[in-house]
């Protein structure tokens, strides 16, 4: 029987039919087996029918992009194979719902039709045929039984005894069919080590995780995809230490009542996704002004407009960049993988309210929606810090009727006396202000404030702004978020065949690192891999950087993450391309 | 560090100098907030003000407290977010009839179903003053102004009875021509639990010829009881076209926060480590 040590699996049908749900058990039993996996969610924007498809990776080594390939398909309809053909592997089976028991090899992989539904029915729970696909699964790459039962077990722990029966009943069911039917096409999944330091979770819900234990209290926010799980994640936790999260009326309330509770003293953030920054974005500008912390998260999709609500795209750092009218001190972070999201964001609120000004997470739909392998937090990397705040006998030093609550300083951060200090009454404004908040229209101090408050965020770091990969390499290809998964998949690929390329991933990009990453960046060919039309990541960088002539861009805007395929060709083009310019100069 | 208050008096509430047009109806609703406050004893470090853009909701910069003049239309959701964070303090919102019912309004109505305790004082006088004298959704019918040379063909919005009819807990109206009255109905404002609304009267001297102190003088009827159910209250009000002063109902019911049942400390986070014990239980979540 031939050994295997790694699965692509996919799962698909029509919306409503169990699809996720389906995914997620065959994902966490993995995980639990000890395996690093990576999964997509393929969906719609609706929420009965349609076709939506769960993709999972499962590998020995850590891995940061679901695959390109499908080892297993299982598909509770036609469309399913239709649609994901392509993807399959010589050699792949595919499982399909279908009106009798048929086995036939077909172009290059084997087609299993079984009447899963029937089945189902036969069995007393028609609900279960997932379970039976999922126990045809698991056979097939020889998985121990027990491994769906304990899951089993634990996820209808509440429903009672029946319910867990029926549904290992359908598993071994499963399992059955494959020994009667399939039995040639039995492989071995190779047991690995299992290890109990590992975290099986998405991106959203590390962002809220890392918020909370940086010790944000406050979300508001309006629901949208792909974003709401941060707020339900927070909805739950909250309330147990003294905080709550609110769905309002709007966007707009959404960041103002955020920016309300931050002047009063609390860490807190607003989370949406392009349609949601674009109404908060005249508050960027309020939260900038007044100098008041606030972390936003926007949690990219394809737009613009509505777009491709339920698709992935990174089109939003142009707005992140440089949205609002007038000209605003803030800081963009983007985490390059679902374990650094828990970092990033907790290191946003420390500084929201160091530099006092709107700080930007940038997540993308493949990072945000998707649970991967991570390893368990490491506590230590966060220290949480309020930035200047003082205490009544500071303020009261002051000896200020008024505290100057914009008073200049070295750093142009000026001390922060929060309501209900009893020296440190003043008024923050939208308007501009002189040092004690009042508006003032006077040239000389209007330019003195805006140097103090464009200024003060030159020195903000995070503690990871970016993270490089052979960094000497004389071709460089550059990404944020989520494309960091393909890079260094595209990255090992070109390594075999002996080419060396580097990786640099930015997770700060205002302000921009630029002296730490010149030398990443400077007399190389430098390529961007993004998911937008205009090459944002590269058109930023030229800002900073002279790579007019020396830096190229892979784009792809049709809703989907690229393919590591893809991008490998392409790389390995415009790498041949750039040989033969330098040939013919020389 | 324990602080000895002396009795708040209103010298301690003087913000900066104002810049209203001499006789703006904005100086008496200033007066009577300053007053009120002072009467309840309430110290300018225990109130945080929250104005949105326009004459009006200057007074955050012109009374001393802590003050927050954000942005046009959005005085509600900072407010509330404010007290969300700290329900120790006194929370008022004030601003103008355009602030709070033109680009305000989808705050306005949804402050008013929620129920935080703040108190929201609208400076109405009819009119875009600020902004040198356009149309409000508050202006009269056939109104006339550089944006409705014509006259006005909207019919202006009825703050107060869809206050009314959402729930709002207490919706009173004043006239910033009878500062007493207006006062005691502030004070009693901001001793209400729950969300608070007081649409004041407070002529534009400058750009609303039609709706002048003489204009409130002659129409305006007192009426000295709350009404005792929503219904008679929107019945008064439409009885009057709107121009009554008093406070016009009261309900008494546990406000947003308290309905929560949370032992609140949003403001409670301190420097340091993160709680690593706390993470190891929550990471249970996620394996
Ligand atoms: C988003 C936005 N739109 C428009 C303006 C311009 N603006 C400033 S104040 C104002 C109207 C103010 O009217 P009101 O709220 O009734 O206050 P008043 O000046 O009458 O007291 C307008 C339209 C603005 N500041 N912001
Ligand atoms: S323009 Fe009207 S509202 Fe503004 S300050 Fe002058 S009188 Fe008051
Ligand atoms: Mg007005």
């Amino acid at each position: 029987m031939a050994s295997i040590r790694k699965l692509e699996w996919k799962v698909g049908g029509q919306q409503g039919e169990g699809i996720d749900s389906t995914g997620e058990i065959m994902t966490k039993t993995l995980f639990r087996y000890g395996y690093y996996v990576t999964t997509y969610k393929q969906f719609m924007s609706r929420i009965k029918g349609g076709h939506t498809n769960y993709k999972l990776r499962a590998t020995e080594h850590p891995t940061r992009h679901a695959g390109d390939d499908v080892d297993i398909l299982i598909a509770l309809d036609e469309e399913t194979l239709t649609v994901n053909r392509s993807e399959l592997v010589p050699g792949a089976i595919v499982i399909m719902e279908g009106k009798d028991v048929n086995i036939a090899e077909v172009e290059d992989y084997i087609l299993a039709t079984f009447p899963l539904k029937a089945i189902a029915t036969e069995l007393g729970n028609p609900l279960a045929k997932n379970m039976i696909a999922l126990g045809m699964t698991g056979a097939l790459i020889s998985l121990p039984v027990e491994e769906f039962y304990t899951f089993i077990e634990e996820q209808f722990a509440k429903k009672g005894k029946a319910v867990i029966d029926s549904n290992k009943a359908a598993v071994d069911k499963g399992y059955s069919l494959v020994q009667e039917h399939l039995k040639d096409h039995v492989k071995t999944l190779e047991a690995v080590p299992k290890n109990p330091d590992r975290l099986y979770i998405s991106g959203n819900e590390a962002t809220a995780f890392g918020s909370f234990m940086a010790g944000c209290r406050f979300l508001s926010a309006y629901p949208i995809t792909p974003a709401s799980e941060i707020m339900e994640w927070m909805s739950v936790h909250l309330p147990a230490v003294g905080g709550t999260i609110m769905q309002v009326e709007d966007e707009i309330a959404g960041i103002t009542f955020a920016i309300g509770a931050s002047f009063a003293g609390a860490r807190a953030m607003t989370s949406t996704s392009g349609p949601g920054l674009s109404l908060k974005t005249e508050a960027f500008g309020l939260a900038a002004l007044s100098e008041t912390p606030i972390v936003i998260v926007d949690s990219q999709r394809a737009g613009p407009s509505t777009g491709l609500p339920t698709k992935h795209e990174q089109s939003d750092l142009y707005h992140m960049l440089f949205g609002t009218h007038g000209e605003i001190p803030r800081i963009v972070l983007y985490p390059s993988s679902i374990e650094d999201a828990f970092y990033v964001a907790a290191e946003a609120f420390n500084l929201a309210e160091m530099y006092q000004c709107p700080v930007f997470v940038a997540l993308d739909l493949a990072l945000s929606m998707n649970r991967t392998t991570t390893p368990r937090i490491d506590a230590s990397r966060v220290v949480i810090n309020r930035g200047k705040i003082v205490t009544p006998e500071e303020a009261q030093k002051y000896g200020e009727f008024i505290f100057k609550r914009y008073r200049f300083t070295e750093d142009g951060i000026s001390p922060r006396a929060l309501p209900g200090n009893p020296y440190g009454v003043h008024t923050t404004s939208s308007n501009e202000h002189g040092e004690d908040g009042y508006i003032t229209e006077d040239p000389e101090i209007r330019t003195k404030i805006m140097q103090k408050r464009l200024g003060k965020i030159k020195t903000a770091r995070l503690s990871r702004p970016y993270y490089v990969v052979d960094g000497d390499a004389p071709v460089m290809l550059v990404g944020v978020g989520s494309v960091r998964g393909v890079i260094e998949e595209v990255k090992a690929r070109l390594a075999e065949e002996g080419i060396q390329v580097g990786g640099l991933f930015i997770q700060q990009l205002h302000p921009l690192p630029v002296e730490e990453i010149a030398p990443y960046l400077t007399d190389k060919t430098v390529i961007t891999v993004e998911n937008n039309y205009y090459g944002q990541l590269l058109n930023w960088l030229k800002i900073h950087f002279p790579i007019h002539a020396s830096s190229h861009k892979i784009t792809q805007y049709d809703g989907n993450p690229f393919k590591v395929g893809r991008v490998y060709h392409e790389v390995k083009e415009l790498i041949q391309d750039v040989r033969r310019t330098q040939a013919t100069h020389a | 560090m324990s602080v000895e208050l002396k009795q708040p008096t209103l010298k301690d509430f003087k913000g900066d100098t104002s810049t209203w047009c001499p006789g703006c109806g904005h100086f008496s609703v200033m007066a009577g907030l300053q007053r009120a406050l002072v009467n309840l004893g309430i110290h300018p470090h225990e109130v945080i003000t929250v104005t949105g853009i326009g004459c009006s909701s200057k007074i955050s910069e012109y009374t001393r407290t802590y003050g927050f003049h954000t942005i046009h239309g959005r005085a509600l959701p900072v407010a509330q977010g404010a007290k969300m964070a700290a329900p120790e303090m006194h929370v008022i919102a004030a601003g103008g009839d355009g602030d709070g019912y033109g680009i305000g309004a989808g705050h306005f109505v949804h402050a008013v179903r929620r129920n935080i305790d703040l108190t929201y004082l609208v400076m109405d006088n009819s009119i875009y003053g600020l902004t040198k004298g356009q149309t409000s959704p508050r202006s009269q019918h056939d109104f006339v102004s550089k944006t409705t040379i014509k006259g006005n063909k909207e019919y202006p919005l009825d703050a107060l009875s869809i206050a009314i009819a959402n729930g709002a807990t207490f919706v009173a109206q004043a006239f910033s021509g009878d500062v007493k009255r207006m006062t005691e109905m502030i004070e009693k404002a901001i001793q209400h639990k729950g969300f608070s609304l007081v649409n004041i009267f407070s002529p534009c001297v400058t750009y609303n010829k039609v709706n002048t102190y003489d204009y409130y003088r002659d129409h305006l009827v007192t009426i000295d009881e709350p009404l005792s159910t929503r219904e008679e209250a929107i019945r008064v009000l439409k009885e009057h076209g709107g121009n009554v002063q008093g406070i016009l109902f009261v309900e008494e019911r546990d406000d947003f926060q308290k309905q929560l049942g949370i032992d609140w400390k949003m403001r409670d986070i301190e420097n340091g480590p993160m709680d690593e014990q706390m993470i190891r239980e929550l990471e249970k979540e996620f394996m």
